[in-house]
């Protein structure tokens, strides 16, 4: 128990420290940027209860929303994450449920279904972040053009880091 | 009261998430409009020793660039100190003459954190109210305007960049005087929109763009950029994209500009509203 807490404790460190130092530095074409941080609640387990799930999130997005100097922002949007991932959780269950007491990984439940897991919860994320960041529907499809480009990044970078994360 | 009981169970997680969310909506209609004063003071003091010192690493990989970029001005700043030395001969000024009182008072100060890639950019700067730095002072670089103070802590302060869907600014084509409103459009960071310029006034590619002083913020003259291209989009105006002059990718020092007079301007301007 106090093994596992410790060990999430420095993933979130290594992960916030990720957004902050390298990734808020990181700009492609000034359009895009990747917030990798979500991956904090792609990969609590499996069976973590959703009450505290959504605590987790509130303080993650609150770390991340001190250092972007935004406060609000990426907590509303992290804790929309964390109160969706069970549901979504739940839609693409593999056909003998999951294993218990398992982290939702990518060696465990496969990359297909890694990626739609990943996929739904980060689109989800990024739409919400990004239209509070603008905060008005003009030009509402360029705000979409930077969610999905966005996104698409997230996504490569997550999969990448589940990779990097498992082969330690 | 047990089914109540029986409700707030059933419904529990849905209560916690529409707590933490309506948290998170209360901190972002009050904390983030026009941003930081708050956040500047109190938590955001939190981040900072970490935000120094990544910028401190960075100036590192930059010193030659800042090194030349500062040989280049002290040359430019020499030979404008040479001409008036010049003058001085020549002219007999008055010392206590007011038409050469000072009105705006230079700070330099280095950058500690920005970002161009939101639709709201502020950047946070090294001095505060203690170097006698207030909300309402211009930010300008070595190659053109920056930003706006919007709030001071006691050692830092923090601009609205430009680069942000709410900065506006009156500026004007330096070879007629035709002045219109300069704004971001939130694309891209190097380009910025200039409004309200008539249709019959002779536009040209790589017109340049300054500043009018109009607003009391921003001294007149201060360069912006130049003119990229330009549109007719139906109606009285053309729509100008500006090629902003600084490059806030790699913005590092800035000089902040206090406008002394400018309590008696505005005192006169509301007298007359």
């Amino acid at each position: 128990m106090i093994n596992s807490i410790l060990r999430y404790s420095l993933i979130f460190i290594i992960l916030i420290l990720l957004q902050v130092l390298l990734f808020n530095n990181i700009e492609f074409s000034g359009y895009v940027n990747p917030w990798i941080y979500v991956m904090f609640i792609l990969l609590l387990p499996c069976e973590i209860s959703a009450w505290l799930l959504l605590i987790i999130a509130f303080f993650t997005g609150l770390t991340i929303d001190l250092f972007c100097g935004s406060i609000g922002m990426h907590t509303s949007a992290t804790v929309l994450a964390g109160f969706v991932r069970p549901y979504v959780m739940r839609l693409i269950s593999p056909r003998d449920g999951y294993e218990p007491g398992s982290d939702p990984s990518i060696s465990i439940y496969g990359f297909k279904w890694y990626l739609i897991y990943t996929l739904i919860i980060v689109l989800i994320h990024h739409t919400v972040l990004f239209f509070l960041e603008v905060f008005r529907f003009t030009d509402f499809f360029r705000t979409l053009l930077r969610v999905i480009l966005s996104s698409l990044f997230s996504i490569t970078f997550i999969v990448l880091l589940e990779y990097a994360r498992k082969r330690k | 009261m047990r089914n109540l009981l029986n409700l707030l169970a059933k419904y529990n997680n849905l209560i916690i998430f529409l707590l933490l969310e309506g948290i998170a909506l209360y901190l972002l209609s009050t904390g983030n409009n026009y941003h930081n004063t708050r956040v500047v003071k109190g938590v955001r003091g939190v981040t900072r020793g970490v935000e120094q010192k990544v910028s401190s690493i960075r100036s590192y990989f930059r010193l030659r660039e800042i090194n030349q970029e500062l040989a280049a001005e002290n040359a430019a700043l020499k030979s404008t100190l040479e001409s008036i030395k010049n003058k001085e001969e020549q002219l007999f000024f008055s010392v206590t003459d007011t038409v050469y009182k000072q009105q705006y008072t230079y700070t330099t100060a280095k950058i500690i954190d920005n970002s161009v890639n939101k639709q709201k950019n502020f950047f946070t700067i090294d001095k505060g109210e203690k170097h006698g730095l207030s909300v309402d002072m211009a930010v300008i670089s070595d190659d053109g305007i920056t930003g706006v103070v919007v709030g001071c802590s006691k050692n830092y302060s923090v601009a609205m960049s430009v680069l942000n869907l709410d900065f506006r600014i009156s500026a004007r084509i330096k070879s007629n005087g035709y002045f219109g409103s300069l704004s971001w459009d939130g694309q891209s960071f190097k380009h910025a929109v200039l409004n309200e310029i008539p249709q019959h006034v002779a536009v040209n590619v790589g017109d340049t763009i300054e500043t009018t002083g109009f607003s009391s913020v921003f001294p007149e003259g201060i360069m912006i950029g130049t003119i990229s291209n330009y549109e007719n989009p139906g109606g009285d105006f053309y729509l100008i994209n500006v090629l902003l002059n600084t490059d806030f990718k790699k913005l590092n020092y800035v000089y902040i500009i206090g406008n002394m007079l400018k309590a008696e301007q505005l005192e006169l301007e509301k007298s007359f509203q």
